[in-house]
């Protein structure tokens, strides 16, 4: 369903991407792992739209994405969370949520005159049911920017969900989680891929990517440097070499 | 040759925002200070040179309230709350002078010998001469300070990063001060030579010529010293073309049409900002 | 009422509206100190409509307010690139690129000003004010309004949740000259004559120190800090010469003591708590 094609980017002289290949199929979990820097944020950038890419293409169930901007990706059914929780500080757990449904509906000018409507009875009652889901609604009138870390990654989840995506890129969801908080996610994401969706997960903590991903992708210096199933992954010399000549260097 | 003038005021505005990162909208009614001190200081009998060099500390010193008052406080709050801050800060200066002054216009006597002569097709007189030389001088003086000097080094190294010129041991809040004080001292500068050529000012003449500041300013490039310079010569230049061959009236909308223009497609001025701002 | 006391609350009337239009640009974190431009095109494109066309009043403060959100829209654009500091003084330059160019410009009087509109009452210009703010109370519980809210936190992250930001961002600007635009018209058919000087910087400065003081998180602050630093000069009348000073002493302080201003997010919301759910000026 996602295709990148020979995808390369550079900033000015660095090259953070070359020529990187992946292919997803629906409703499967994927991982995309390697050391830091090694370009995996910034190939969620280039799907999402953030940032265009320097040469190849990236396609989605069949339709071209590079020349789109974020917004119309968004609606084509991708969602993201970011690795370093990016929330909307003023506003409410619930409002976060919300807002994420506007693709969904009329939130034009005669969006003004229809807040107490049908529809938007409707939109709360899906946000409940999705903080619930997320065990986030006794504190749904909260600012977001009061929640602790763990719930805050919850409800950037959340509100991607409420999206209603296709494909979900997941990054770090797992960072700074203790043992039980991880394990809790594991389920969670498993609950979401069985939903029909198809998950793209970036992560160090590998008990969660070799714990649910059908297959990975390892990046180092923004090359593809071995893709396969876990078991594959792990017995991998290059793989293996970079992580450790990472900690030597 | 007002040209020179913009080019102190414009100085004033681009040493704040370089090294501050901040816009101090208050420093055309500085300028306006700076003239009425002047004013009231030749009213006492006071000769020119004398009148300048007070004005020049007056204005400083206001320049300072204004980091005190507007900068310091807000500095770490919303980037725009100092410039918010000397927005009403320039209100209370106007309002200050009107009370002292008067809001109608107050003429400016006559303490210097004006002589005039003929260079080619154009009419120099005396106080061209000065304005010119009074300029040129403070300008020189300003680029070699910042190069050469202790504190100038400070104030550049405080415009690139504030955090790492603390670290190295600049006392940044000194270099705050200073550098109000230095674009104050400029705008006073230029607010008696102004007064000199005008000859009638009022309380409200900081917000005219604070803006064309401003406009050459940019032009120069934001927090660029040198093109602030040239940004104010170019545009003197420019006003004296336009009533020689428009009329006056379109001399304003052809500046601040500028101003625009330039800020939608060339923000790093003609020759480079060195602001920061994101 | 006395014609001093018409006249204070006329003028509170239109800063009212002219606080609302800053604000209106201001949910999507974009500062536009040039609002008086805005104001000026909805003044004389009234004006001339009325005097110089015979046109009827409404028709002519729509008319101009139109015109005033066109150009609004048109600047909107260009806007979008600039950040910060820049976008400060580029809105600034536009506010006075307008005004000189309506000191020149001779079908409506040029330097002279423009002399002859008429008709405008304080329960037409209050009729606006509280138009205005019904269209804000409805944006606060409203999905546009959540949209303005999320670009206005993160414009990046609300394009990821499939927020139109560019679009958004454009609109606000168009929204709020048309409210400046209706400010101008109704200014120009209250005071029976206009002159560019009228729309100056100082008309922009103070209609965003109104905003930043009353408080910008919400729309309210707006319109109480429109009243209270409209107010202020007239009720300072017994400092007699020093009230103006005093006036500007008023505001330095305000910045530096209070910066959120008068009234903040958690002000409005207890507020509205206290004066009970029909009140309820936050959402959710």
């Amino acid at each position: 369903m996602l295709e990148v094609i020979e995808v390369s980017k550079n900033f000015g002289g660095l090259q953070a991407l070359d020529h990187v290949k992946l292919h997803l199929e629906k409703n499967k979990i994927y991982g995309l792992i390697g050391p830091n820097g090694a370009g995996k944020t910034t190939l969620f950038n280039l799907i999402t739209g953030l940032l265009p890419v320097s040469d190849g293409s990236i396609e989605f169930q069949g339709q071209e994405l590079t020349s789109l901007p974020p917004h119309q990706i968004t609606r084509l059914g991708i969602a993201r969370t970011f690795q370093n929780i990016r929330l909307f500080p003023t506003m409410s757990v619930l409002e976060n949520v919300l807002v994420a449904q506007n693709i969904h509906t009329q939130s034009g000018i005669p969006s003004l005159f229809q807040f107490k409507g049908q529809r938007e009875k409707k939109l709360r009652e899906e946000a409940e049911a999705l903080l619930q889901q997320m065990g986030l609604w006794e504190k749904h009138r909260e600012l977001s920017s009061s929640l602790a870390y763990g719930e805050q990654r919850r409800l950037e989840i959340a509100r991607a969900l409420a999206l209603q995506p296709a494909l979900l890129l997941l990054d770090e969801p797992a960072g700074g989680m203790n043992e039980a908080e991880t394990e809790e996610l594991l389920d969670r994401i498993q609950d979401i891929r069985n939903t029909g969706k198809t998950i793209f997960l970036i992560e160090h903590d590998m008990s969660v990517v070799m714990g649910i991903c059908d297959y990975i992708y390892v990046l180092n210096f923004g090359k593809l440097i071995a893709q396969g199933t876990p078991e594959k992954i792990q017995a991998n010399e290059a793989v293996i070499e970079a992580y450790l000549g990472r900690e030597e260097a | 040759m007002l040209g020179s003038t913009y080019s102190l005021i414009a100085m004033g505005y681009t040493l704040v925002l370089g090294v501050l990162q901040m816009l101090n909208i208050a420093h055309g009614d500085v300028f306006m200070f700076g003239a009425f001190l002047g004013l009231t200081l030749a009213f006492l009998g006071m000769p020119l040179y004398w009148s300048l060099i007070l004005a020049m500390l007056g204005a400083g010193i206001v320049s300072i309230l204004i980091e005190r008052f507007c900068f310091r406080p807000l500095r770490k709050a919303h980037f725009l709350g100092p410039l918010l801050s000397t927005i009403a800060f320039g209100i209370l200066l106007q309002n200050v002078a009107t009370q002292i002054w008067g809001s109608e216009p107050s003429r400016y006597p006559q303490t210097t010998e004006i002589s005039q002569f003929q260079l080619g097709p154009i009419l120099i007189s005396s106080i061209h001469i000065i304005i010119l030389a009074t300029s040129l001088l403070l300008m020189i003086v300003i680029d070699q300070f910042v190069k050469r000097t202790r504190m100038g080094r400070a104030m550049r190294a405080t415009s690139e990063n504030q955090t790492n010129a603390s670290l190295l041991g600049v006392d940044i809040f000194r270099v705050f001060t200073f550098t109000f004080f230095a674009s104050g001292a400029l705008a006073g500068v230029a607010g008696v030579l102004t007064a000199l050529v005008y000859l009638q000012i009022t309380p409200f003449i900081g917000i005219r010529q604070g803006l064309i500041g401003m406009v050459a300013m940019v032009i120069g490039g934001l927090g660029n010293l040198r093109g602030a310079m040239i940004g104010g010569i170019m545009l003197g230049v420019l006003e004296v073309m336009n009533d020689a061959y428009l009329t006056a009236g379109y001399r304003d909308m052809i500046i601040f049409g500028l101003f625009f223009l330039f800020l939608m497609f060339k923000p790093e001025g003609l020759f480079g900002a060195t602001n920061r701002e994101s | 009422m006395s014609v001093y006391l018409e006249g204070v609350l006329a003028l509170m009337g239109i800063n009212i509206l002219m606080a609302l239009s800053v604000y209106a640009i201001l949910t999507t974190d974009q500062l536009s100190l040039g609002n008086a431009g805005f104001m000026a095109i909805g003044a004389y494109t009234s004006a001339y409509l009325t005097v110089k066309s015979g046109m009827p009043l409404l028709p002519a403060i729509l008319v101009g307010a139109l015109a005033s959100s066109i150009i609004g829209l048109l600047i909107g654009i260009p806007a979008l690139r600039l950040k910060g500091i820049y976008l400060v003084m580029a809105t600034l330059g536009f506010g006075e690129v307008v005004r000189t160019f309506f000191m020149n410009f001779e079908p409506t009087g040029g330097a002279y000003g423009f002399r002859g509109p008429s008709g405008a009452t304080l329960p037409l210009i209050y009729g606006w004010v509280l138009l205005s703010i019904f269209f804000f109370w409805l944006l606060t519980r409203s999905r546009l309004g959540r949209s303005l809210d999320a670009v206005r936190d993160d414009p990046e992250v609300a394009s990821t949740v499939g927020l139109h930001v560019t679009l958004l961002k454009i609109g606000v600007f168009g929204f709020g000259a048309f409210i400046a635009g209706v400010a101008g018209a109704l200014y120009a058919h209250y005071m029976f004559y206009i002159e560019s000087n009228n729309f100056n910087f100082l008309v922009s400065a103070m209609a965003v120190l109104f905003v930043i003081l009353g408080g910008m998180q919400t729309f309210w602050g707006a319109v109480v800090g429109a009243i209270i630093f409209s107010i202020l000069p007239e009720a300072l009348r017994f400092m007699k010469d020093w009230r103006l000073s005093l006036y500007g002493a008023v505001l330095v302080s305000m910045m530096i003591f209070r910066p959120s201003g008068i009234l903040t997010r958690e002000t409005v919301r207890d507020l509205g708590e206290w004066f009970g759910g029909m009140f309820r000026m936050t959402r959710s």
